[in-house]
């Protein structure tokens, strides 16, 4: 999911007693996982991958945790209630999207772990491809893209816990980074996923708590649609305040682009038993809906309590969750979706943090022909480099780390789906068809995202980056795969070719 | 060519037919939001039919992923192929619909769930039957037709073959 910033005042929360305790709780709560998983982790199997014991709820529920960022409680709301039902197409693919997943890569991926013992996403591609290249192209794609999503999810921790607790914005950022980094660079990926697990309760609890109060404060979905409609017919059209063309791109980049994202392809390898991946699906769709309730309830919500008159229009599109749940919910489901909006900005920076010290430690040397010696402690040397230069360039570079953070899905999706998604499950793909489409994807979204934020270039109403980028990527992999297809059958091993054939 | 040759390669062939008939539905939704996507580049902006082409490569690009993933040894098992031919249907159907059916979310629009008809077509139609049909789909075909537990061992016997001895 995109990181998008919350603005600096959006999340105005007053220090009520039980917001304040609630949010504690959760970090004793997130502390305590930390110390259990530390004691686990011996081995980089163990810091990267949990040792491949983690049971399918962990799984199912982590990933959804990792995919749904604190946009989905902050960002998404206020753009709905900006935008319309337009703004939905950001997430209305998960329908579709979490079983895609299972049948193209989690089957493969978790079976490359056992033939292999692969432990990355990169990995994968190295193997598939038996291309060192194509690994270490894939290792910057991931990288570059990290840091940016690690700095604006550590910006918009900061923001939030300086309004909870008055820490000030560069403390906030810190304290955010320093607790998110004491129980990734101890625990590794296992603590990582089982406080993902209880984050991800308390996200599609306060979600679905919240959307039971969007519906009685609203007068049901009749009563919302009805007032919004009375002022505006259409922002609550098909497509809101967007186009045809810009709503479906979205739909497009966030339907295709879930198969690029490594984050959660990279969780398949932890499952423990790989056939309990029957549930996978199920468990993390109707994870996914219940939690995106809040998503669509809120915005819809605030835009008919404005419609009405009830409340005047929000000075910010950011503040629409903060000011429902402060205005229409007790303080106990406010302290609970403040605690959710911690718990998202942390499941997703604890993931990145993971696959960027991976991509380090793991990928890149051996890229290059080498291997490091020590790779758990390594590991956890390039978790904390990350972790304080993606601080920094938050600190330092004011709004431009929102446009890191921005073109971080898009990147993912324009240089992994093609190789990744597509190579696993297609023998005519080759690896100068792979190096092509990653370095293709990689450099146009770099230079489309840097020409648009430098205001030089601009694509027209309803062409998106991350979508043109992702297109050309894949166009980019076909021809390259057609037009060395000879080559195709010779780059492939024995052990890979079974495991893309069961 | 001999007879048995010939035949063993023409089965080959007809086993292909799910992944090259995903791969080529794939290649053509690509091309068709290529179009959508270039001819919003022309200076009088995009015509009528691009949207359309937008919304069917996008449907038809998310269906195909799907097909050449849950492709077995070159074919789809029929609950599957129905499944995925049922969620391209309601995807493309369900923007079909959004962008042929004239506006009306007016003070007066009809309301269908409780969002105006259009809206509804696309919030549960997308967003929610594809929820109920696909992961189900695969949690009945799972055993036979995704991992089996023969499979797995297939996997690990080979990965034992290729370890060194201690």
């Amino acid at each position: 999911m995109i990181a998008v910033l919350p603005d600096v005042n959006a999340v105005s929360a007053p220090t009520h007693p039980a917001i304040v305790a609630i949010a504690l709780l959760y970090f004793v709560v997130v502390g305590s996982i930390a110390v259990w998983a530390a004691r686990r982790t011996r081995s980089a199997k163990d810091f990267f991958v949990a040792g491949q014991g983690i049971g399918i709820v962990a799984l199912a529920i982590a990933a959804m945790a990792a995919t749904l960022s604190g946009f989905a409680f902050i960002g998404g709301p206020g753009l709905v209630y900006q935008s319309g039902t337009g703004a939905v197409f950001l997430v209305l693919s998960a329908s579709i999207t979490n079983t895609m997943g299972a049948w193209v890569l989690a089957k493969r991926m978790r079976l490359l772990g056992e033939a292999r013992g692969l432990i990355t996403v990169p990995d994968a591609i190295g193997a598939r491809y038996r291309s060192p290249a194509a690994q270490g192209l894939a290792a910057v794609a991931i990288l570059v893209a990290v840091v940016g999503y690690m700095a604006t999810n550590f910006l918009a921790l900061g923001l939030v816990l300086n309004a909870m607790f008055h820490t000030g914005l560069g403390p906030g950022i810190w304290l955010a980074m320093l607790v998110t980094l004491s129980y990734t660079v101890t625990g590794g990926i296992l603590a990582g996923i089982y406080t993902d697990l209880f984050e991800g309760l308390v996200k599609t609890t306060a979600s679905v708590t919240v959307f039971y109060f969007v519906l009685k404060t609203g007068g049901g979905m009749e009563g919302i649609s009805r007032a919004i409609m009375a002022v505006d017919n259409t922002f609550l059209g098909p497509w809101g305040k967007m186009g045809p063309m810009a709503a479906i791109s979205l739909f497009f980049v966030f339907g295709l682009g879930s198969l690029g994202q490594p984050h959660i392809a990279h969780k398949f390898y932890m499952l423990k038993e790989p056939r309990r991946l029957k549930w996978y699906p199920l468990l993390m769709s109707v994870a996914m809906a219940l939690t995106l309730l809040l998503y669509v309830g809120v915005g819809l919500a605030m835009r008919a309590m404005v419609a009405r008159g009830t409340i005047p229009p929000l000075a910010r599109a950011d503040d629409a969750t903060p000011s429902f749940v402060l205005g229409f919910t007790p303080s106990v489901v406010a302290g609970i979706v403040f605690a959710g909006v911690i718990a998202a900005g942390m499941s997703t920076v604890n993931s990145f943090m993971n696959i960027g010290a991976a991509a380090l430690t793991h990928d890149l040397p051996k890229a290059f022909g080498r291997r490091v010696t020590n790779e758990l402690r390594w590991g956890r040397i390039w978790t904390l480099v990350l972790s304080v230069t993606a601080v920094i360039v938050a600190q330092l570079s004011g709004t431009l780390v929102a446009f890191l953070g921005i073109f971080g899905y898009g990147l993912f999706a324009s240089t992994l789906v093609p190789a990744l998604a597509i190579g696993l499950n297609w023998q005519g793909a080759t690896r100068e068809g792979a190096a092509a489409s990653i370095a293709t994807g990689l450099v146009l979204t770099l230079a489309l995202e840097t020409l648009a934020y430098f205001k030089l270039f601009s694509l027209p109403t309803g062409v998106t980056t991350s979508g043109l980028a992702l297109l050309l990527s894949l166009l980019v992999f076909f021809g390259v795969s057609y037009l060395t297809r000879v080559r195709a059958a010779s780059q492939l091993d024995a052990d890979i070719r079974l495991v893309m054939e069961v | 060519m001999s007879g048995e040759p010939a035949k063993r390669q023409s089965t080959s062939r007809a086993r292909a037919l799910a992944p090259r008939l995903a791969l080529g539905l794939l290649v053509l939704s690509c091309f068709s939001i290529a179009f959508a996507y270039g001819s919003a580049f022309l200076t009088a902006g995009a015509p009528a039919a691009a949207p359309w082409a937008l919304a069917f490569g996008t449907a038809g690009a998310l269906s195909a992923m799907m097909a050449l993933g849950a492709s077995r040894q070159g074919r789809l098992h029929p609950l599957t192929l129905g499944a995925i031919t049922v969620s391209f249907l309601i995807v493309a159907g369900g923007f079909g619909c959004a962008l042929a059916l004239p506006p009306d979310e007016g003070p007066a629009g009809v309301l269908a769930l409780g969002l105006p008809l259009r809206t509804a077509i696309i919030i549960y139609g997308v967003g929610l039957l594809p929820l109920l049909v696909l992961p189900l789909t695969y949690a009945l075909t799972f055993d036979q037709e995704i991992l089996s537990e023969s499979d797995l061992e297939r996997v690990r016997d080979l990965a034992r073959s290729k370890r060194p001895l201690a």
